[in-house]
Order: C-alpha cells, then sequence, then structure tokens
C-alpha cells in the first residue's frame, strides 16, 4: 500500500501523517477510500489530510500505539526507532480526531457567563415520590454558576444540567436546563455538546413563550433558523443565517472561558474538572457538592454528649488505674485474659461516634467537593440516595499532607458510616471493620494531571478488643496440652498473630492456629510470672 | 532526625557501607542529547495559560514537543472516539510549570494567557471590530463541515457498494425467478449510485484548537518570561540529557525518569530535587529509595551547586546527583 501511494505522485504529496503509517490496522478500509478518489485528483490530497481527522479509528486501541514490549534501554537500533515511531505516528493519528456532530446527535449549548450571576438560591422543592404528598427538598442547584444553556437534550445530557424553575412566565428560555461548567466542558470534550459563542442577546436567542398556550410542556425555539439542522442548506444565504446568532467554540475555547480559579463563579478549577471527567468516564454519578452542608452529625446530639462526657469525666473510671511504681499487673489468679488486659489498657483510645464531641470546621482545601454514586438505573439528578462516596479535590504541589485537624474537619463532614451489621462480633471480619472505620472520605490528589485516589477513615481500633476472644473461644483453660508443640521463639510472634487473624477471613484454619499461638505464648509467660 | 546534606552525601559515597548501595550518578545511560534550540521549523508551540496550569491543545505541536524536546507531559482529556475509558487519553496535554518555560526559553514557543486572549478576541469578533477574523474562522470551520460531509458521503458509498456486491453474489445464487425484482432493484439502485446524494445539512463540529481565530504565526496574549517559574536546574539537567520526565507523585517522588518516550521504555528512576544545602530527611532516602525499588526503579535525588563567586547565573551551575537502590542483603 505504501508503494501504491509512492507511485501515485498526487498523493504522495505533502505527507499527511497518519497515512505514512506503514501497515495500520486499518488499512483496507482506507485503500477503498482511495481507490474512489484517485481519479479526483488534486482534490484528493485535502480530503486524505482530512480523512484522518474524522474517522474514529476505534480500532486503534492502546495496543498499538504501545506496541509491544517496552524495552530496557534503547539499543540504537532500527527496529526499536520505528517501533517508537510507529506508536507515535498512531497516537497522532488518534488525537487528531476532530470532534464532529452529526444530524441526529446534535445538542447545542450557549456560552451565557452572565445570565445567573443575581440569582439567589434559596431551599427549593419539588413534589415527593411517595404518596403522602410531603414536598422534599430539592438538591442544591448551583444555579449561580451555570453558565451554559443547553437547546435540547439527548441521552448525554439526561443526567447533567437544571432547569430554574420558579421563574416567570415570560422570562426567557423558560425551562431550559443549565449546566455547571464542569458538565459543559465534558460533553464538549466528549464530543457530545456543540458549544457556541453568542454574538446576540439572551432574549433574542430564546425568546420567552409567546402565551401561557405552551405553558406545561417544556418550549421549544420557535426561531427555527437557529438550528443549522432544520434549515435547508447549500445556498450561501443560509449560511449566512446559520451564524447569525453566534458561533461554535472550539475545545480550546471551551477551556478558556470555563477553567478558572477556586471560588470564581462559573468556572471550575482544572483539577476539579480532571478528576470529575475523571469520574464519569468511570460511569459515576457525580455532582457538586453543596456549599454549605447540613451537617450530618446533628448538633442536637452533639450537646447530649458533651454533657455526658463532662459528668462522665467527673466519675471515677472504672478500672482503678495502678499504683505510680507499679506493678503494672495486681498479682493474683487470674482465670481469664479480660481481666488482665483491662488493667493494661493504659492509653486512652479514641472512641468513634456519631457524633463528635466538639465541633470541626473542615479548614479549605480540604473540604468535601464533589458526591460521588455508583452508576445506577434509578438514579436521576433531582432524585437520588445518599451518596456513596464523599469526595476531596486537592492540588499535590500545593497542599501538604492534612493534618490531624485537617483531616477530622473532612471527616466531620461525612455521614457516620459504621461497619456493617453482619461483619459485628465476627472476628474474621476484624480487619474489614478496621479497613471499613467508622467514617471515610476519598481523596483525589492531582499531580499534574495524574490523580491518585485515597481513602480517609475513622479508625477506631480501641473497638477491636483482640484479647477478648481468648477466653470466649476457649472457656477455661485446659491445661498446657499442646503448650510444647506451640513453643516458640518470641521473635516475630506478634507479627505471625496479627497474620494469622488477618488470614482468618478466608480460612479459620489459619486463624485459630494463631490465636492458639498467642494465648499459649501469654499463658506460658503467667505462668512463669507467678 | 537523621539527615545529611547533599554534600555529605559525597562524602558518604566513598565510604559507604550499608543496606543500600548508593551510586553517584554518571550520564551510564544518557544517549542523545535532545535537539539544540537552533531555528525551529514549525511554529511556534502555543501554551496555553488557563488558571496557573499549562495544557497544549494542538496536537502537531504535542508531536513537536514529544519529538525534538523530550517533553511527553500528561494527556489528560477525554478522548472522544471512546469517552468511555480511562487507559488512554486525550487532548489537552498538561504540562508543567517548569516543562513550559524549557520550552520558551529554548525558542520553541510562548506561553499565552488563554483565558484574556479569548475572551478579547470572542468579544472582538462578535462585535464587528474583528468581523475579518470572524469570517475567517468561518470560513475554515465551513471548510472542515464540507470535508467532513464529503468523508461520511464517501464511506456510506462505500459500505452501500459493499452490500451491493454481497447482494449480488447472494443473488447469483437464488434462482431466476426472482430474477426479474432483484434486476429492477440494482438497477435502481445503480440509478441513485450515480445521482448525487440528496442535499443533507452539513455536519457541525467542535475544532480541537481556536487556531482558525489567532493570528497564524502571531503570540497574541503572550506572556512576558521572566513571570514564569524557572524550571530547576535538576530538571534542566535530566531534559539535556534526553531523559523524558512525568509527574512522580504517584510512585513517591518528584518525577518519574524515562531514559526516553515512554512509549518504549520503562521508568528507569524515581527522583526528587533538593537544594544544595538543604537537609534530606534520611527518612525521605528510605521511603523513596524502597519504594522505587519495589517498582524496580532507583530512587534518584540530586541538587545544584550555588556558585559562591556569583559568576554563574542560577540553573546553570553543577548538578549533581546520586542514586540508591536497596540491595535486600
Amino acid at each position: 500500500m505504501a508503494l501504491d501511494d509512492d507511485d501515485n505522485p498526487a498523493l504522495a504529496a505533502p505527507p499527511p501523517t497518519a497515512n505514512t503509517t506503514p501497515a495500520t490496522p486499518d488499512a483496507p478500509a482506507e485503500e477503498t477510500a482511495e481507490d474512489l478518489l484517485e481519479d479526483e485528483g488534486a482534490a484528493a490530497q485535502d480530503f486524505r489530510v482530512f480523512a484522518s481527522l474524522f474517522k474514529k479509528n476505534t480500532h486503534i486501541s492502546a495496543q498499538t500505539i504501545r506496541k509491544g514490549e517496552k524495552d530496557f534501554e534503547s539499543h540504537g537500533t532500527q527496529l526499536q526507532a520505528d517501533t517508537l515511531e510507529q506508536s507515535r505516528a498512531a497516537m497522532q493519528e488518534v488525537l487528531s480526531y476532530t470532534r464532529i456532530h452529526n444530524g441526529a446527535n446534535l445538542v447545542r449549548g450557549w456560552y451565557f457567563p452572565g445570565w445567573w450571576a443575581d440569582y439567589e438560591e434559596g431551599e427549593e422543592w419539588q413534589d415527593s415520590k411517595a404518596e403522602d404528598g410531603k414536598k422534599e427538598r430539592k438538591p442544591f442547584g448551583h444555579i449561580r454558576d451555570r453558565v451554559v444553556i443547553l437547546e435540547g437534550s439527548s441521552t448525554s445530557t439526561q443526567n447533567l444540567g437544571r432547569a430554574v424553575t420558579g421563574q416567570a412566565k415570560d422570562r426567557p428560555g423558560r425551562g431550559k436546563d443549565w449546566l455547571l461548567p464542569e458538565e459543559a466542558l465534558y460533553l464538549v470534550e466528549r464530543g457530545s455538546l456543540d458549544l457556541w459563542w453568542p454574538t446576540k442577546k439572551f432574549g433574542e436567542i430564546f425568546p420567552p413563550p409567546p402565551a401561557a398556550s405552551v405553558e406545561g410542556e417544556a418550549p421549544q425555539p420557535e426561531n427555527t433558523d437557529v438550528g443549522p439542522s432544520t434549515q435547508p442548506t447549500g445556498a450561501s444565504e443560509d449560511e449566512e443565517d446559520e451564524y447569525a446568532d453566534g458561533f461554535p467554540l472550539s475545545l480550546q475555547a471551551a477551556y478558556a472561558l470555563l477553567i478558572g480559579l477556586d471560588g470564581t463563579r462559573g468556572k471550575i478549577s482544572l483539577q476539579k474538572f480532571q478528576v470529575y471527567s475523571n469520574l464519569k468516564r468511570c460511569g459515576y454519578n457525580v455532582l457538586r457538592a453543596p456549599p454549605n452542608p447540613p451537617n450530618p452529625n446533628q448538633s442536637s446530639y452533639r450537646l447530649n454528649i458533651t454533657i455526658k462526657n463532662f459528668f462522665s469525666s467527673l466519675l471515677p473510671s472504672f478500672t482503678p488505674s495502678p499504683p505510680k511504681s507499679g506493678p503494672l499487673l495486681k498479682p493474683g489468679l487470674y482465670r481469664s485474659y479480660n481481666q488482665i488486659f483491662s488493667q493494661l489498657s493504659l492509653i486512652e483510645r479514641h472512641i468513634p461516634s456519631p457524633v463528635l464531641p466538639f465541633p470541626l470546621p473542615s479548614i479549605a482545601p480540604y473540604e468535601i467537593h464533589f458526591l460521588v454514586w455508583k452508576s445506577s438505573q434509578k438514579w436521576t439528578k433531582l432524585r437520588h440516595p445518599s451518596p456513596d462516596f464523599y469526595l476531596s479535590v486537592v492540588d499535590a504541589q500545593e497542599s501538604e499532607v492534612p493534618q490531624m485537624e485537617e483531616i477530622f474537619g473532612l471527616l466531620e463532614q461525612t455521614p457516620w458510616a459504621p461497619p456493617k451489621r453482619e461483619w459485628e462480633g465476627n472476628h474474621g471480619r476484624l480487619y474489614a471493620r478496621l479497613k471499613n472505620g467508622w467514617r471515610n472520605v476519598l481523596m483525589a490528589v492531582v499531580d499534574h494531571g495524574v490523580i491518585n485516589y485515597m481513602r480517609w477513615g475513622e479508625g477506631g481500633f480501641g473497638q477491636e478488643r483482640i484479647y477478648e476472644m481468648f477466653d470466649g473461644r476457649n472457656g477455661s483453660y485446659r491445661g498446657g496440652k499442646r503448650g510444647g508443640r506451640n513453643q516458640r521463639d518470641g521473635v516475630g510472634g506478634v507479627g505471625e498473630v496479627v497474620g494469622g487473624v488477618g488470614g482468618g477471613g478466608g480460612g479459620g484454619g489459619d486463624r485459630r492456629k494463631g490465636e492458639k499461638y498467642w494465648l499459649e505464648r501469654w499463658r506460658n509467660r503467667w505462668i512463669d510470672q507467678l | 532526625m537523621i539527615s545529611g546534606s547533599l554534600s555529605s552525601f559525597f562524602v558518604m559515597y566513598k565510604t559507604i557501607q550499608g543496606s543500600f548501595f548508593l551510586t553517584f550518578f554518571t550520564d551510564q545511560c544518557c544517549f542523545k542529547m535532545a535537539t539544540s534550540t537552533s531555528t525551529p521549523t514549525h511554529p511556534p508551540v502555543r501554551i496555553s495559560l488557563i488558571a496557573g496550569r499549562y495544557l497544549v491543545f494542538d496536537i502537531d505541536a504535542v508531536m513537536v514537543l514529544r519529538r525534538s524536546f523530550g517533553l511527553c507531559g500528561v494527556l489528560t482529556g477525554t478522548m472522544p472516539q471512546n469517552p468511555t475509558q480511562n487507559l488512554f487519553l486525550s487532548m489537552p496535554q498538561e504540562l508543567r510549570a517548569e516543562e513550559a518555560r524549557l520550552v520558551v526559553d529554548r525558542g520553541a514557543g510562548y506561553v499565552a494567557d488563554e483565558a484574556g486572549d479569548h475572551l478579547r478576541l470572542l468579544k472582538e469578533m462578535s462585535s464587528g471590530v474583528g468581523e475579518k477574523r470572524r469570517e475567517g474562522y468561518l470560513r475554515e470551520l465551513r471548510e472542515k463541515k464540507v470535508a467532513a460531509k464529503r468523508l461520511f458521503d464517501e464511506e456510506k458509498e462505500a459500505v452501500r457498494r459493499m452490500h451491493e456486491g454481497k447482494r449480488g453474489k447472494g443473488k447469483k445464487v437464488q434462482k431466476v425467478e426472482e430474477g426479474g425484482g432483484g434486476g429492477g432493484d440494482s438497477l435502481f439502485e445503480t440509478a441513485t449510485a450515480v445521482q448525487p446524494a440528496p442535499k443533507e445539512a452539513l455536519p457541525a463540529i467542535t475544532p480541537s484548537t481556536s487556531n482558525a481565530m489567532l493570528d497564524p504565526a502571531g503570540t497574541s496574549g503572550a506572556i512576558a518570561d521572566e513571570n514564569l517559574p524557572e524550571p530547576s536546574a535538576f530538571y534542566r539537567e535530566l531534559n539535556k540529557r534526553g531523559y523524558f520526565t512525568t509527574p512522580g507523585l504517584r510512585f513517591g517522588g518528584g518525577y518519574s525518569v524515562y531514559p526516553s518516550d515512554p512509549f518504549k521504555f520503562h521508568a528507569h528512576y524515581l527522583s526528587s530535587c533538593y537544594g544544595w544545602d538543604e537537609k534530606i530527611p534520611m527518612l525521605d532516602i528510605v521511603t523513596s529509595g524502597r519504594l522505587g525499588t519495589a517498582v524496580k526503579k532507583s530512587f534518584m535525588f540530586g541538587a545544584e551547586r550555588e556558585e559562591e563567586e556569583g559568576g554563574k547565573k542560577r540553573g546553570e551551575g553543577e548538578v549533581r546527583m546520586f542514586c540508591v537502590e536497596w540491595a535486600g542483603m
């Protein structure tokens, strides 16, 4: 094929890089396209340049680009240089693609950054799905930040955008969906939205509905001359009309208009947008978190708890502290490990509770920025269950590892999320419980476009009393029957116990072995001391 | 905390006996100098500065940076051809500030304040001042649309012909009794093929770049060099030696350092940059050293010696680098 190209001077002229790639998988298809064109002469060149721009070439996968195994280092061979060049050419071909909207899936959006600038957002209510006729509160809409109005809708815009209700009937563009900057940019980027820059006023492009007659149904734009798909094309006058109201923006322009510093109205920071689109590509449903979330840890409880804490601090604790000069453990005969270990616990542990004893404000930038849901059929933008994940986005260069109060401030914005019920009392689920924590929050650390997700959990190690299971399982001691077998060198013993318990989720055998070992070791030691 | 400055490492290098290997970083792996700064054969690379981040939108510019300047950046955009995957991403490409500065210093491009520039141009274009610009932009857009439309028509035609060919074969196998109708059918189809396709609306297009709107070879919205952050001498040195770097936080360091294009090679080093007299916490070396070894990279750290007499400017002093690898003895 390459040779054929060389033979044809008309086609060989300016090398459109995509076609210099030797033997790309789509070679046969391209050949037929070329056959059709060969007699068209000079115009064909132009076409070939463009051909790579609009073809989807979906079968060029990551494998084509990363051809073969990676090498350790350059050995200066032609082969190596060729494979690298092939990869680069394939990448160039794929990335040269231009977003194109065909009649049917065309959705157009207009950039009107100032329309909602003065909007004051209060609570909005919607009819509840439940039969009791109660109204439920709509999720916070971030209306002031909505800068792109959608002209129509499609499947890809279904779960995005928000129509602003409670507007006057003669208000232009009433009932239309408005997009947040990240939603608009995400749609533009995935090729589902044609973003336009208006050259006319809002009211001229979206005239108010003529009368109350259209009320109830979504008012369609009456000026059909706006839509390029609905008008007869061909004559140049019509073309002029097509751009009478504005013109389409490039991806670059969309970034320039929609990406901004944190806190700028109608913009979103690049880091947050990268995280947003990363999650959307994965299929998650993502919404901006409301600015002042109602604290999930109700404050009425808090008062009770603090008072209770106050009183309990006055009372002497149940376990008397050991004398300062020791010994840690009162000499005597012990029949259970509980008695021993509870005397040994000197340091007060953090006990997670549904309500924190004192309020902790979140400290920027460690705040909840996005609410994330796993994809589900039932999810809609106005009705959804409580989020699956709470996400904070921070920049790798501009922030440090958060301090204790920053983590707690962040965690307090998330609801109480204790380990699952069925894990309770099951020693095998010890690590599942610890890992889950009692509250958790995700943090996306963005390092120049590379996103690292982290999960912070409020741990409750004090909740997991391992010694309790020594007594419970075996009941009373039955003498050191197998004491000899398990007599081992103490080195690495703790590690082994932990390992044994951890593996317990899968097979009980290992765990029991670990417990036994732990038990025997301690028993022998205590017997020695007593 | 146990720590030592870079100079003490140099001493340690000679007397080292421990559980890790410390090697003085020489250019044993260096094989190719990146092409020099002399007369660029490409239009200046436009690096868009948007909200403090540096982005490149033009695929040709991305290829120039990759081929001639040893910069691979990070592709961050959703790929429109396949928008539900995160493995392979598309334009724009994000550069670090020091990479952007490097491109400017080498005379290959400029950094533009994209938001300001775009707002100015767009307002001009809609107010009538920039009528010519608007026309040019729309003309280019229309050319693209026509080309796209033609491509689609050709593709449709090719597919139709293919189907026709298949159907023709199928018909040959079938008996003659269907011949009359079939013949009429194919006659009809060839007739339409000759006819020009009915005029359909041109598809809409979202261009990847605003190049058609900007002055060709102009540097509109360019930001003065001195307003851009200096690259560290450490990074400059790596780039000079032909190494590619990507953000390295994911592996526990400042950069991942590749011997050449990451398409073909694995990263050799995980690197961090320090000040010459800065105390390097031992914990950094242990954690990054171990982490690096776990992912088959060695931990490289270094600094630039600041000349006391002030004879050399920043970024021109000697850069010294060390590698640490866990020996696991």
